[in-house]
């Protein structure tokens, strides 16, 4: 690999950095820092924002906008903060300005959209059935109010735990479980059912 | 345990971070209760499919978007007269980091393209032709009169980082054409980003052994009013050992409202030319 002449105190690249440690260096001027952040977290960031957006242009310019407002409000970031939460914090704020914007239910997803999401199946001879499901969950998630979408989404990441869901959601942990709950329950109820129309 | 109770903790049960309570009783209910069988295992099923929904990697345009921004806002910091003092080391690293990073074998091609010719002495400057006199120009009177100049195509690109892709999408044309030249000098010229202005000058760096390029860099140095890609330009002039551009060096290097780096620039680069 390439190596770069350190001109800082603070190497960006160190990978024994917390992201904590690295975004206060980015507040105090060190911007490459920055990059090491976006190294981390943009892929699970991006991946949340696909399924909850359901649209992978979106969720792209949605990531961009994160980390965009990562610099411009670095001043901003506080010295017990908790960089994961606050990313998502500002990935939330960044989704609705979309909705908003695109005035659009998200169930305007296009199948077609994600569909290349589906190549993975383990066997050639499950692919189309896989790929079937996966649509049929897009859609699924999708027809979730937003919110639901949003906190189930949220609480599938096992790297936030349910306090920081809660900081970034302004309700309560025992609250935030609740609708984590509830959404999939939901959820489960609109897969299974459009499972069955597709075989009927 | 009755069936609601049992069912009130089943998000603790199906939650990976397994941050609850003891769950030995919801299991012992659940070990005898067919119903409540059902619904843990369709919930689990849910959430299996959910978490094992496949999410394919974000588009390469997003890291590139992503350096490009970032150096936009390092340059903006820099830009700022008492942050000038090392711009260029800082300012190399990044470029190459997010030239760089995607480390595709094609890129590192391109990298090792560039670095191999960008300070070869440029082959001898080929006589002009009619043809690249009009068209050099035709470029002096576009560079000349910026209010009609949005013809070059780069700058129909809405924002920054479409234009900036639209310049590195130059970098691997080994033989781009005069127009693909003179749309990089268009941008070098006139595109408001410093940033891009900056890649511009890099993607002209192995064409600099052409006199159409050379001179669209000079004609451009006049126009430019940021320190950064002032010292750029005059540096890429020298290496191009370009003496047309001696005069305008030597006017930079007595212009007392530039700033100090950029008359120090033109001073080394009056006497290695
Ligand atoms: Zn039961």
């Amino acid at each position: 690999m390439v190596s770069f002449p350190a001109t800082d105190a603070v190497d960006p690249a160190d990978a024994t950095l917390s992201d904590h440690e690295l975004m206060l260096a980015v507040r105090d001027g060190e911007l490459d820092a920055l990059g090491e952040l976006f190294e981390r977290h943009h892929g699970p960031l991006y991946g949340f924002l696909v399924k909850f957006t359901g649209q992978r242009t979106a969720a792209e310019d949605i990531v961009q906008t994160v980390f965009q407002r990562m610099l411009k409000y670095r001043h901003t970031y506080r010295d017990e903060g908790n960089f994961t939460a606050w990313m998502y914090h500002l990935a939330r704020r960044c989704a609705a300005d979309h909705f908003r914007k695109s005035n659009a239910a998200p169930a305007a997803t296009d199948p077609a959209d994600l569909q290349d999401h589906a190549d993975d199946a383990p066997h050639a001879g499950d692919r189309a059935a896989t790929s079937d499901d996966h649509a049929l969950l897009h859609t699924a998630l999708s027809r979730l109010d937003r919110d639901d979408r949003e906190v189930l989404l949220l609480s599938r990441f096992q790297e936030l735990p349910f306090a920081e869901i809660a900081a970034v959601l302004e309700c309560s942990v025992g609250a935030a479980k609740v609708r984590a709950h509830r959404a999939l329950r939901e959820l489960r109820d609109t897969y299974f059912q459009l499972q069955q129309e597709r075989l009927t | 345990m009755n069936c609601t109770q049992a069912q009130e903790r089943f998000a603790d049960l199906l939650d990976a971070r397994r941050t609850g309570p003891d769950h030995a009783a919801v299991r012992a209910h659940l070990a005898s209760c067919p119903a409540c069988q059902r619904e843990y295992a369709t919930l689990a099923r849910t959430l299996a499919a959910l978490d094992a929904l496949p999410a394919a990697p974000p588009s390469p345009a997003l890291r590139r978007n992503f350096y490009a921004m970032l150096e936009e806002e390092k340059l903006a910091a820099a830009g700022r007269p008492a942050a000038f003092r090392r711009p260029r080391p800082a300012l190399r690293s990044a470029l190459w980091r997010w030239i760089l990073a995607p480390a595709a074998a094609g890129t590192l091609a391109i990298a090792a393209f560039l670095a191999g010719t960008r300070y070869a002495p440029p082959a001898a400057a080929p006589g002009l032709d009619p043809a690249t006199k009009r068209e050099l120009a035709e470029l002096r009177a576009r560079v000349d009169s910026v209010g009609q100049l949005v013809g070059y195509s780069l700058l129909q690109q809405r924002s920054t980082s479409e234009r900036l892709q639209g310049v590195l999408a130059t970098l691997d044309r080994k033989d781009p054409s005069q127009k693909v030249l003179s749309d990089l000098i268009g941008a070098l010229a006139l595109d408001p980003s410093a940033n891009v202005r900056l890649s511009a000058l890099d993607a002209l760096y192995p064409h600099a052994n052409q006199q159409l390029v050379r001179s669209g860099v000079l004609a451009s140095l006049p126009r430019e009013q940021n320190p950064l890609v002032q010292v750029a330009m005059i540096d890429f002039l020298v290496a191009a050992r370009d003496h047309a551009a001696a005069p305008e060096l030597g006017r930079m290097a007595r212009n007392e409202t530039l700033d100090r780096a950029v008359r120090d620039a033109a001073q080394r680069g009056l006497a290695q030319l």
